[in-house]
């Protein structure tokens, strides 16, 4: 409609005001290929390493963030291709931002949301699948598809929407799970492995839930049908994994009412929700346990053992939910821009290389989707060189990560020695055991109806209820009415 | 042809383009969404469904009582401070004045992070009085925009009145009510309308003092990244018009009471 887009427009031009002063001037000869990159904040290495701050791998590789990844992507792509291309990289919040951004008229050619997000565009139609040349493994610059996890990729290629396999239009960037991270002097290992914890009257306001309603409804759902989800048929059965999914992904109406009313009384028993502030009150002690995102896990672990102080994470042994990030390209960006595109894939090859994945695995702290392949073990080598351990001064256990290296579980390459006290700590949450990823469900995109009904929720959760008011406050506000009336009386009759 | 004249008039116009570019257009922008729906046809249902639902109304009534008893607090404890600083003899009163204004000067999330943290120490847990809480960090931030107006008009006061006042046999009690208090109430206005409007909608206290119950800030906010413009608006658009039904109200005690010591009502 005409008039809602101008309106839509209108709304966006502030935005793009800012966005103009943010470009840059550039001294190329020829007119640069100009590639609008769009993704979370602190999501990509942005160098500037200290000297010391080089990694050395036992393979002998050398890990060292000098300039911007993006910088770096636009040497590479002169020198490989001999053609200028320049990256305009911002930044956004939260993917319905990103998705309002999208809506007011921002165009960027490549951007990185979350599963759900990726699901509305495709079901929008707004994307551009990859190229088959993208998929092309015989071809050396090919570094996605040569180097991303046998276990991304499948379950890019097993999970559709509207008949299309996500793969088709996604490149899996970093993932993560979401699970308990807790104070292991005040909560047990068992206490923390459920979803049920956030309503354990043992822990009554000292633990956090986050506050967006996705992750919120994930757990309620863990905790309502925590019998059937336990449940050892259930689990043994041979489509475990499409029922998991189904049961964490229930969006029906009573399903939705009887998660409000049971997050209502979460509610009264957590300390709050929160978003990034339940990091630092793990450490200061506010809080002997909060939900939490792996990738935040492991900041907040590392961060606790600066101060000599231990936390731990769990993951419930009901469901967890699997996430990712992934590259997709937008239509209203690339237009049908044969040179662009061919940019916007060139620069998820160059982030799918292996230093680049390690680059951004040490900076950002989260999971990258990259693992390497049979004749570059760069990634592996990283995950050795901050887990690995030789058993001189601690007890050994063998830690195989082989489904997600080479997609074998056993796969003998692909088990790390390392200390048995990462159980449940960082390496833990960094690449979860197989038992840990049997049981993870990604929550899909919800349709318009359910979306707009689970919003609801979380607002109703949220407000106030009038009926909580006490007697005696309304009292007190009648007195404060009359008494004010009363005064405006007698000034007008004063008059 | 005539030449170009410089009219003073004309230094309006860049306020005039600002408040065209940055308060009418997105003003606009807001009736419109607020009177459509997803389809961009008109509407009445953001307006009936915002006082149709226990939740809506809930956040209003809880936005009002935070920023009652925020306004209250703050008026009880600055009204004192002001008129002991106003009428003493004291030769630094700007410098004690200070004192309580300096907390403006420090970067408004700093402070309720320490507050937090104060707070922490007092009550151990914070999750048991998050109304409370609120209410204090709520005055903490607010209380010099109340003291403010108060001292100023105070200041402004005529001894003379206070004199006649005591000639004529009043005691210290009658002066302050007939004389003192009377005169001041145009800088208690301004100073209510300076803390009650933004108290109801500063929902970054509340956040940041574990409070998770929305007020009318965070209502709106909850809806726009629901993707939901149309009711989102519609709360602003009943916010605004609460907050103008306040300022005209107020205004009218201004008026009545209208001297020169006006403390510089919010108008318009």
């Amino acid at each position: 409609m005409r008039k809602s887009k101008i309106m839509h427009q209108f709304a966006g031009m502030g935005m793009l005001v800012l966005c103009g002063l943010l470009g840059q001037t550039v001294s190329a000869q020829e007119e640069p290929i100009v590639l609008r990159v769009c993704s979370w904040e602190e999501y990509i290495d942005l160098g500037e390493w200290d000297a010391d701050e080089a990694i050395e791998l036992d393979n002998g590789t050398v890990i060292f963030g000098e300039k911007p990844l993006y910088k770096d992507f636009e040497d590479w792509y002169r020198e490989t291709y001999g053609k200028t291309v320049r990256v305009e990289y911002s930044c956004f919040g939260t993917n319905e931002d990103l998705y309002n951004q999208l809506n007011m008229g921002d165009s960027y050619d490549l951007v990185c949301p979350s599963e759900y997000m990726i699901m509305k565009l495709i079901a929008e139609d707004r994307l551009i699948p990859y190229s088959d040349n993208f998929f092309d493994k015989q071809n050396a610059n090919n570094y996605y598809i040569q180097n991303v996890s046998p276990y991304i990729q499948k379950t890019l290629e097993s999970n559709e929407i509207q008949g299309e396999a996500w793969s088709k239009y996604a490149a899996g960037y970093m993932w993560g799970i979401t699970g308990v991270l807790y104070n292991p002097a005040l909560v047990t290992e068992e206490e923390a492995s459920t979803w049920e914890i956030f309503g354990n009257p043992k822990f009554n306001r000292q633990i956090t839930l986050k506050d967006n309603v996705r992750d919120s409804y994930f757990a309620a759902l863990g905790i309502l049908k925590k019998d059937e989800l336990t449940d050892e048929a259930f689990i043994q059965s041979a489509d475990y994994s499409e029922r998991l999914a189904d049961v964490m992904n229930d969006v029906r109406p009573e399903t939705i009412t009887q998660a409000q009313e049971l997050l209502n009384q979460l509610m009264d028993n957590v300390y709050s929700l929160e978003t990034d502030s339940g990091k630092a009150d793990m450490i200061t002690g506010k809080i002997v346990a909060n939900y939490q995102w792996s990738g935040d896990a492991v900041y907040a672990m590392d961060q606790a053992d600066q101060d000599d102080f231990e936390l731990r994470f769990a993951v419930p042994k009901e469901s967890t939910n699997l996430w990712f990030d992934g590259w997709v390209m937008l239509k209203n960006g690339i237009r049908e821009d044969a040179d662009r595109q061919h940019a916007a894939e060139a620069f998820v090859n160059f982030l799918s290389r292996t230093d680049s994945a390690v680059r951004n695995m040490y900076y950002i702290g989260y999971t990258s989707s990259i693992a390497g392949n049979a004749q570059d073990d760069t990634v592996y080598e990283y995950l050795k060189w901050c887990y690995g351990a030789d058993g001189e001064e601690e007890e050994l256990m063998e830690y195989p990560v082989g489904y997600f290296f080479s997609g074998e579980k056993n796969d003998e390459r692909y088990i790390l020695q390392s200390s048995a006290d990462q159980m449940g700590r960082q390496l833990y949450s960094q690449h979860p055991p197989l038992d840990v990823m049997d049981r993870t469900a990604i929550m899909r995109y919800f349709d318009a109806d359910a979306n707009k009904a689970i919003n609801q929720m979380w607002i109703n959760v949220r407000c106030f209820d009038i009926d909580d008011v006490p007697m005696g406050v309304w009292m007190a506000l009648l007195a404060a009415l009359l008494f004010i009336i009363s005064i405006g009386f007698r000034k007008s009759r004063r008059r | 042809m005539n030449k170009f004249r410089f009219q003073r008039s004309q230094l309006c116009i860049p306020y005039g383009l600002f408040l065209v570019c940055f308060v009418l257009a997105p003003l606009v922008v807001i009736i419109y969404y607020a009177f459509t729906n997803g389809e961009g046809k008109f509407t009445f249902e953001n307006l009936t469904g915002f006082f149709s639902s226990p939740n809506t109304i809930g956040t209003l009534v809880y936005s009002l009582g935070i920023a009652v008893s925020t306004t209250c607090t703050c008026l009880l404890l600055a009204y004192p401070i002001a008129y002991i600083l106003a009428r003493s003899k004291m030769k630094h009163k700007s410098v004690v004045l200070m004192v309580f204004v300096m907390p403006m000067w420090i970067n408004f999330t700093l402070r309720i992070t320490a507050l937090k943290e104060i707070l922490t120490v007092i009550e151990g847990n914070l999750a048991y009085h998050p109304f409370l809480n609120t209410l204090i960090g709520m005055t903490y931030d607010f209380l010099p925009f109340m003291i403010l107006p108060i001292y100023t008009t105070l200041l402004k006061l005529d001894n003379s009145l206070l004199e006649a006042a005591a000639d004529l046999g009043a005691d210290a009690v009658q002066t302050f009510l007939k004389v003192t208090f009377p005169l001041s109430v145009p800088g208690i206005i301004s100073g209510i309308v300076m803390v009650f409007l933004p108290s109801m909608t500063n929902y970054v206290v509340l956040d940041m003092l574990y409070n998770s119950t929305y007020i009318m800030g965070s209502l709106i906010g909850a809806y726009f990244s629901a993707y939901d413009w149309h009711n989102g608006s519609m709360i602003a658009l009943i916010l605004l018009v609460i907050i103008l039904l306040f300022t005209l109200f107020t205004n009218r005690y201004a008026d009545e009471d209208a001297g020169n010591s006006r403390g510089g009502v919010l108008g318009s």
